[in-house]
């Protein structure tokens, strides 16, 4: 029997004390697309960011097996190397390094070895021309200025080039146009294959017909609430998140209501 | 009453630092040491030694034995195209005897220094050995000349005599009207990187009327070294100069930076970089000097501290009332790498004209933790993403050097630099 590639038993996260995921249990299965939707605030970017180790995050309760072994305490760079990629909702800006130096330098770390500088010009531009990105990226420094459509393209195209076999994917549908969505989703499914899992985490369903999930969860207050096909894409876009959203965002919703009105 | 000083240098010993100089330069070095002698040592009440132990550099209970330990200077052979143009590279000592036409209207001519006056003092009284670079007019030297200064071996004299080494190197950068120069100059750690020596170190540069002066300063001093650094540049019509000071080296630093604007339409640019480790201590004051209209002056000064090192820049933009529509501009960032590093930055404004467009900016913090998660979610490990950061940090300065090969030349460096650090543990002292 084929062991599972990610499986999260009963995790519960706490920030500064707080908590935000109470019990989350997920299993990723390699050549699996598994979709994580929910509203704002329901922790989809918290279960990420715990997943790639986020210091600030702390698990109280649970495990995280990758390839079944215990990751949960593991730094954040050794989870990096094993395979494990986070495309980030909001990527952070490194001024002064250049998109070519950090992407050569993260592929030295990821692939050892096995890097091969002299062919590291042609895989990157390669990269560049399949997602629609121009050359002069190469010289702009880390998300800096980078534009919202950018910013996703530049995840996506690190994610190409790191080979991972979990991807992470934190709303990076999320602000894109219709051709930047098609552009990014292309660059997805081309890594699509038996080996890749990946996490699809997402606000809107839009996404979905671009990228084929396998399994759908709805996540709410930091637990999943519900789990099934395809199907409850579409009826998720029918109902939208209104029977999901938290109780205290609909009395501040009303609040707001009362105010205006 | 005044008190009659007589200095403690016989006349002797000085002229025997240079004999080959002219008469006139002898006497300025016995004045020199009667300043010298006049003067009193600074105090931590004095404003510039506030942060920075004078005692560190008042050579308490030393005797004043000069030449205890020599200079030794190089410089990379100068392109045929140069020297056929006449352009003179060589140690000043020789320049003396060989140019004095050309030495003699520059050495000590850019104007005293408006800090460290005793110091100042002393380092006219006792230079000896340093490096000469002359432009004629018109002459545009296309590929950058370097040269270097390094602290000599004490010559098997171990013990007693190492504690009290001193040197007095002096540089004197030439640019005459119209020319343009790219100019390197490194101070390299010697022989015994570790041995306590102490720098007392002048350089002066002349850009002439409508001249270009590129010059980086790439300071790589051993451990053992506590260095007192007087820089003046003398800007003249419409004069460009760009200035990089790399502090990369050394124990500690108190340094005092002046570019002197002193006709109009002068453009300055003052950049550098300090990069501490262990409990390294650099304290830099700068002096962007207007004296005449027109004048444009940006300085960017960016430090990244480990360990316990210390920074202080405190930079001073003066405008005179004749120097009408002035621009000039100061910005300070320091970036510390761990709690026990420490920055200050004193911004400072003399302006007494109201034709002019001033700021300065200030910023020290420490390093983003968004952006470390960032990069270790690549697969960097911390010190990799830490070094990644650092080198991002001073790239707006470096990649403002226009010559390829010197750029290429300060990346390297800079990065050998951190290697040692990362080697030595010296960023964990705190
Ligand atoms: N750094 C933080 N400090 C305090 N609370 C946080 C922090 N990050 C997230 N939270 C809280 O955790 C909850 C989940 O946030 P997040 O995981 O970003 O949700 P989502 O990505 O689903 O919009 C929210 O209530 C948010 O306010
Ligand atoms: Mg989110």
């Amino acid at each position: 029997m084929s062991q599972p590639l990610l499986e999260i038993k009963n995790l519960h996260v706490t920030i500064e004390g707080k908590p935000i995921l109470k019990g989350i249990s997920l299993t990723v299965n390699r050549g699996e697309v598994h979709a994580l939707m929910g509203p704002n605030g329901s922790g989809k970017s918290t279960l990420s960011n715990v997943l790639m180790g986020h210091p600030k995050y702390t698990v109280t309760q649970g495990t995280i097996l990758f390839q079944g072994e215990d990751y949960t305490a593991l730094s954040t760079d050794a989870r990096a190397r094993a395979g494990i990629f986070l495309a980030f909702q909001y990527p952070t800006a490194i001024p002064g390094v250049s998109v070519a130096n950090f992407v050569r330098t993260a592929m030295k770390a990821r692939f050892g070895e096995a890097f091969e500088a002299k062919s590291f010009r042609k895989s990157f531009k390669g990269a560049l021309e399949a997602l629609g990105i121009s050359e002069n990226f190469a010289t702009r420094y880390v998300n800096d200025g980078f534009s919202g459509g950018e910013k996703k393209r530049h995840e996506v195209l690190q994610m190409t080039l790191l080979k991972p076999r979990l991807a992470i994917l934190d709303e990076t549908d999320s602000g894109l146009d219709i051709d930047a969505l098609k552009t990014v989703s292309e660059g997805i499914n081309r890594l699509r294959g038996p080996e890749l899992g990946i996490l699809l985490i997402t606000h809107y369903q839009r996404i979905l017909d671009y990228v084929q999930p396998d399994k759908i969860h709805v996540l709410k207050e930091g637990q999943i609430v519900r789990s099934g096909g395809k199907e409850l894409a579409l009826e998720l876009e029918k109902t939208g998140y209104k029977p999901y959203e938290t109780e205290a965002a609909e009395a501040h919703a009303a609040g707001a209501k009362g105010v205006l009105g | 009453m005044k008190s009659v000083q007589t200095s403690q240098f016989p006349a002797e010993t000085l002229e025997a630092l240079t004999p080959e100089a002219p008469k006139e330069l002898q006497v300025e070095r016995r004045k020199a040491a009667d300043r010298f002698t006049a003067l009193p040592w600074p105090t931590a009440v004095h404003e510039e030694w506030r942060r920075t132990d004078p005692a560190r550099f008042n050579l308490t209970g030393w005797s004043l034995k000069p030449q205890q330990r020599t200079v030794t200077v190089g410089w990379e052979p100068l392109p045929e195209a140069a020297a056929r143009q006449g352009v003179i590279l060589t140690d000043l000592r020789t320049a003396l005897r060989e140019h004095p036409d050309r030495v003699m209207p520059h050495l000590f001519q850019s104007g005293k220094p408006e800090q460290l006056e005793k110091h100042a003092a002393l380092h006219q009284a006792l230079w000896s050995d340093g490096l000469f670079c002359w432009v004629p007019a018109g002459v545009r030297v296309e590929t950058p000349l370097s040269a270097w200064i390094e602290p000599a071996g004490t010559g098997g004299r171990s013990g007693a005599a190492e504690t009290d080494s001193v040197i007095f190197p002096h540089l004197l950068v030439v640019v005459e009207e119209g020319a343009e120069l790219t100019w390197v100059d490194e101070r390299r750690p010697g022989p015994q990187p570790a041995a306590p020596i102490w720098i007392n170190e002048m350089t002066e540069f002349f850009v002439k009327r409508g001249g270009t002066l590129r010059a980086v300063r790439l300071q790589q001093w051993g451990t053992g070294a506590a260095e007192l650094q007087l820089q003046r540049a003398l800007l003249h019509r419409e004069a460009c100069f760009s200035n990089w000071i790399m502090g990369l080296g050394g124990g500690i630093t108190k340094g005092n930076i002046e570019a002197v604007l002193s006709e109009p339409a002068v453009r300055a640019e003052l950049l550098g970089i300090h990069l501490g480790a262990g409990r390294q201590h650099f304290d830099i004051h700068t002096l962007q000097d207007h004296r005449a209209p027109n004048g444009f002056s940006n300085l960017l000064y960016k430090s990244a501290l480990s360990g316990q090192a210390e920074a202080v820049t405190t930079g001073l933009i003066r405008v005179t009332p004749e120097a009408r529509k002035t621009d000039a501009y100061q910005a300070n960032r320091n970036l510390l790498l761990n709690p026990g590093a420490h920055a200050d930055s004193i911004p400072m404004l003399e302006i007494e004209t109201n034709e002019v467009r001033c700021t300065h900016g200030v910023a020290t913090g420490p390093v983003d933790d968004d952006q470390i998660f960032y990069l270790m979610s690549r697969g960097l490990s911390r010190p990799l993403a830490q070094r990644l950061i650092i080198q991002g940090f001073f790239e707006e300065v470096l990649n403002q050097i226009p010559a390829e090969s010197v750029r290429e030349q300060l990346i390297g460096e800079l990065s050998s630099r951190l290697d040692r650090i990362d080697a030595s543990g010296e960023d964990s002292g705190g």
